[in-house]
């Protein structure tokens, strides 16, 4: 009869609903059979080389309220407002607002405060940790290091660049609840513990990173520099000991509410901004040099070939001359060791010329001009370096020199390492290791090698040069007796606006020891030195007062002889 | 007339044993939102003992009456049907709930008329038949049994509960088949019938939106499909044994109508599908026996009656089925003898009682002709 079949066909629903349906039904109700409070995971920390604490994590919580919850609104909020220190009449509105099932009352707040709520069991009150990010060394590397928004994702620099490793994964604690979100008596609640993020181990070492900082404030001082700027590289791998940039601000107290202020002080400068370097620049063109003629390039000129003595040489009909007037003898019958020496510009022009735009290019690009270093940082500029098809006469021999040319402070120190270190152009990297706080899980960041740029021979020559330039020339104000430190000065007037902005300078020192075996490289840039605005006189110092405190901090021993 | 008999004592035990486990399932599922709203846990509990108290007495006490008697009262009973079913649309004495004017009030007592009015209906063409059998052959006979039919469908459409106009033409069209009504007069009252399904569905726009919200509770969760999604939810987490007596999760109000209409979703949640089975057997038994009391009668208006009664049960038990398992659009329609609502519990109740007296005034071993 009709009813019997009408009793099958239900029956065959219910088993169909209730074993086949049942799981994919399930999934769906369970969302909303539950309330959740979120378990922040622990964001990784920060830490240099050798482990010291650079972003760490202090316990705080967060404050909810399920207004549906809540019994006694009134005395809650009593107790809320007195313990949090707010107003007694904000904490009750929340208490009560009944649009939203869960509200945020209080953030942040100290571990004191939420043990001393919790020992009076408020319904409809909720805890969950919420940490505050503390910086250990304040204004330490800030622009490296970077900073968090308020809800602890990273905004800037590595906090940004590696979020994903350190953001780690929200877990969260599951009440049930009935419709509205009153919590069912004897439930149990269900905790998925959040993974906290991973710990990243820096290149950096925090002790030459705070005599860097120590030096270049100082130089700041005394300078009365618009900025001071310095990175220390260890040219063996091009790991990042330390990078300056002064003024800086400090990471556990940030002018978030003013931004043009924050913006400014928290950019990598080293990685970010460009300049013209003037005659640091001189190596890389010595390096081309030196290769092309071990090379047997009959177009290179040989290491005993003398320059002519003349401050100045005409391309192309315009004519450059040297920054010293050539009048009391020491600009005559250089060598190109005497060259770099006395840093002078036409014997560069000589140079670039002679090698030609084809083959001077092939080592620009060779030692990474015009693009990134690939360094594990965001924001990295890639200079200013004309086409190679644009390129005249005039501008190539002013390139040779440091002219007509932008780069970033670290593609320069890249350079500069890649040209003495046997000729190995790696790219420079801040992370050296990410690791979870059990140990458990381990990546090793290891160095990577982009190019070469030279060969050892000529590597090994120009070293002996640029040693000779700290020994006997114009860097001899970063001479260290017994350490065999070498380097090249450069004094570059600023551009504003494409003219040349007049007693406007950047004085930089790019420097390294010991010349057979370089280990620590150091560049040292100052803005707009007021006074004295030579690199010999106000960048070289500095770089000698970086390398003493390395040799300290490391107890390294002076070279034999 | 026979001499009086202990009677179908397995059907009487079972209804009890229903309405029973009703007041258990009632106390389950409402517990909660009752302890919300009421501040008191056991209030839907305390009031459904108290139908099924009621309903036991006017049970046993029906039961004690000759069932002859009631043949005079099909007429009047199906007067005071309708002029009940009126008085639900006189302001100050209908009550409204969930946009639906299905009760009426009698200070705190309130009664939905429609509870009484199916067996109102089911009294009178029981009675009409019973007067002479003859007349079914032909059409015309026929037709005060379907007059009677419509003026109370229509009058609850109106409120408007569609589902119980359903079940009302449903039990009238079973009677006129078991009535003993030519295949042609079935066919004239059908066809028409199936013409009108889609003319009022499409006359109130309710009626379509919860007909999509059935063909797919997903697209519009939050309204339409709402009780349908829930009333999944519910038996979903069932599963085959389900979660155990008192343990229903929808029942923290999520699911709406949880004591009443979709009772049968927190027992499929708590008992499983072995649960509702184990039910759906007991119900099936009972409507078995019922049937069983019917064709033993030697009477008629005996014969009529039962059969009337227990096609109620049976449809309205079938339809609640259905809706709660998403087969056909929700509709208010509560689960006889287990869902809260008390008309409908001391009504249903009563009405058994009426089958059980049939059995006890039955003449014992005489199978009726069923006429067909």
């Amino acid at each position: 009869m009709a009813i019997t079949f009408l009793f099958c066909l239900f029956l065959a629903r219910f088993f169909y609903i209730q074993a086949i349906w049942e799981d994919d039904l399930n999934l769906r109700a369970v969302d909303q059979w539950t309330r959740e409070i979120p378990v922040v995971a622990g964001r990784g920390k920060l830490i240099d080389r050798n482990g010291e604490v650079l972003a760490d994590n202090r316990a705080a919580y967060s404050v909810y309220a399920r207004a549906n919850a809540v019994t006694d609104p009134e005395g809650s909020a009593a107790l809320l407002s007195e313990t949090l220190g707010m107003s007694y009449e904000g904490v009750y509105g929340k208490l009560t607002e009944k649009g939203r099932s869960e509200v945020t009352v209080a953030r942040r707040t100290p571990k004191e405060a939420i043990l001393a709520l919790e020992a009076h069991d408020l319904r409809g009150i909720y805890f969950a940790e919420d940490d505050i990010r503390v910086y250990p060394h304040g204004a330490l590397a800030s622009q490296v290091i970077g900073f968090t928004s308020y809800d602890g994702t990273g905004t800037t620099g590595i906090e940004r660049g590696y979020e994903e490793y350190l953001a780690g994964k929200d877990g969260e604690i599951l009440f049930e609840t009935d419709l509205v979100g009153v919590e069912i008596e004897d439930a149990v609640a269900a905790y998925v513990p959040a993974t906290d993020g991973m710990n990243v181990r820096l290149t950096l070492d925090y002790r030459i990173q705070a005599l860097a900082e120590e030096v270049m404030a100082r130089a700041l001082a005394t300078s009365s520099s618009k900025a001071a700027r310095a990175i220390v590289l260890d040219p063996t791998d091009f790991s990042v000991l330390a990078m300056v940039n002064l003024p800086s601000y400090d990471l556990n107290d940030i002018p978030r509410d003013d931004m043009a202020t924050l913006n400014a002080l928290s950019r990598n400068s080293l990685v970010s901004d460009i300049y013209e370097p003037g005659s640091t620049f001189k190596i890389v063109t010595a390096a081309a040099n030196i290769e092309e003629g071990l090379r047997g390039n009959s177009s290179a000129l040989p290491l005993n070939y003398v320059f002519s003595s003349s401050r100045s040489r005409v391309v192309d009909g315009s004519t450059i001359r040297c920054w010293s007037d050539h009048k009391n003898g020491k600009h005559a019958n250089q060598t190109l060791a005497e060259a770099l020496n006395n840093s002078c510009n036409p014997c560069f022009v000589d140079i670039a010329l002679a090698l030609g735009k084809e083959k001077f290019y092939e080592y620009l690009g060779a030692f990474r001009f015009g693009q990134a270093t690939g360094i594990d940082f965001s924001g990295e500029s890639i200079g200013m370096l004309l086409p190679e098809s644009t390129v005249k006469n005039g501008d190539l021999a002013r390139i040779g020199f440091g002219q007509t040319v932008a780069v970033t402070p670290l593609q320069l120190a890249c350079a500069a390492a890649a040209a003495v270190n046997g000729g190995y152009y790696y790219a420079p990297r801040l992370v050296q290791e990410i690791f979870s706080e059990d140990g458990i899980t381990r990546f090793f960041l290891k160095p990577k090698l982009l190019g070469r740029t030279v060969s050892e021979e000529a590597s090994r020559i120009l070293s002996s040069m640029l040693e000779g330039v700290v020994r006997d020339g114009s860097g001899k104000k970063a001479f260290i007796e017994g350490y065999r430190v070498a380097g090249k000065t450069g004094t570059a007037q600023k551009y504003e606006d494409g003219h040349i902005a007049q007693g406007k300078y950047i004085s930089s020192f790019v420097g390294y020891f010991p010349a057979n075996a370089p280990k620590y490289l150091a560049l040292v840039i100052l803005d707009e030195p007021q006074g004295s605005y030579y690199g010999s006189t106000v960048a070289a110092p500095c770089a000698a007062e970086i390398f003493r405190g390395i040799i300290d901090i490391m107890k390294i021993q002076k070279a034999e002889g | 007339m026979g001499e009086t008999s202990a009677g179908d004592l397995p059907f009487l035990f079972a209804v009890i044993l229903l309405a029973a486990y009703g007041v258990v399932c009632v106390y389950s599922a409402s517990s909660y939102n009752a302890e919300v709203q009421y501040g008191d846990a056991l209030y839907f509990f305390k009031k459904q003992l108290a139908g099924f108290l009621l309903g036991l007495a006017a049970m046993v006490g029906i039961s004690f009456v000759p069932y002859e008697k009631f043949r005079r009262a099909g007429l009047p009973a199906l007067l005071v049907s309708l002029v009940l079913l009126a008085l639900v649309f006189i302001p100050g004495v209908g009550r409204s709930n969930y946009g639906a004017t299905r009760w009426i009030g009698v200070g705190p007592v309130t009664v939905q008329p429609s509870e009484l009015a199916k067996y109102g209906f089911v009294l009178f063409t029981a009675g009409y038949f019973a007067k002479n059998p003859a007349r079914m052959r032909g059409f015309k006979g026929v037709l005060p049994v379907l007059g009677a039919g419509l003026s109370v469908c229509v009058l609850i459409m109106l409120e408007p509960n569609m589902s119980v106009t359903m079940c009302v033409g449903a039990v009238m069209i079973g009677m006129i088949f078991l009535g003993g009504a030519s295949w042609k007069t079935l066919a004239a009252i059908c066809i028409p019938v199936l013409f009108a399904v889609p003319a009022l569905i499409l006359a109130e726009p309710y009626r379509l939106q919860r007909l999509s919200a059935f063909m797919d509770p997903w697209a519009s969760p939050k309204e339409e499909g709402y009780q349908l999604i829930q009333s999944l939810y519910a038996l979903g987490n069932g599963n085959l044994f389900g979660v155990g007596l008192f343990h229903s999760r929808q029942k923290y109000r999520f699911l709406p109508f949880s004591e009443s209409d979709f009772i049968l979703s927190v027992i499929g949640e708590e008992t499983g599908f072995f649960g509702v089975l184990l039910l759906f057997a007991v119900i099936g038994f009972v409507i078995w026996r019922g049937f069983c009391i019917a064709n033993r009668c030697d009477n008629f208006y005996g014969y009529m009656l039962v059969s009337g009664i227990m096609l109620v049960f049976a449809v309205q038990s079938a339809l609640n089925a259905l809706v709660v398992s998403g087969c056909i659009p929700p509709t208010g329609l509560p689960l006889p003898l287990i869902s809260a609502g008390n008309t409908s519990l001391v009504v249903t109740m009563a009405a058994m009682g009426l089958v059980y007296g049939v059995s006890r005034h039955n003449g014992k071993g005489k199978i009726h002709r069923i006429y067909q």
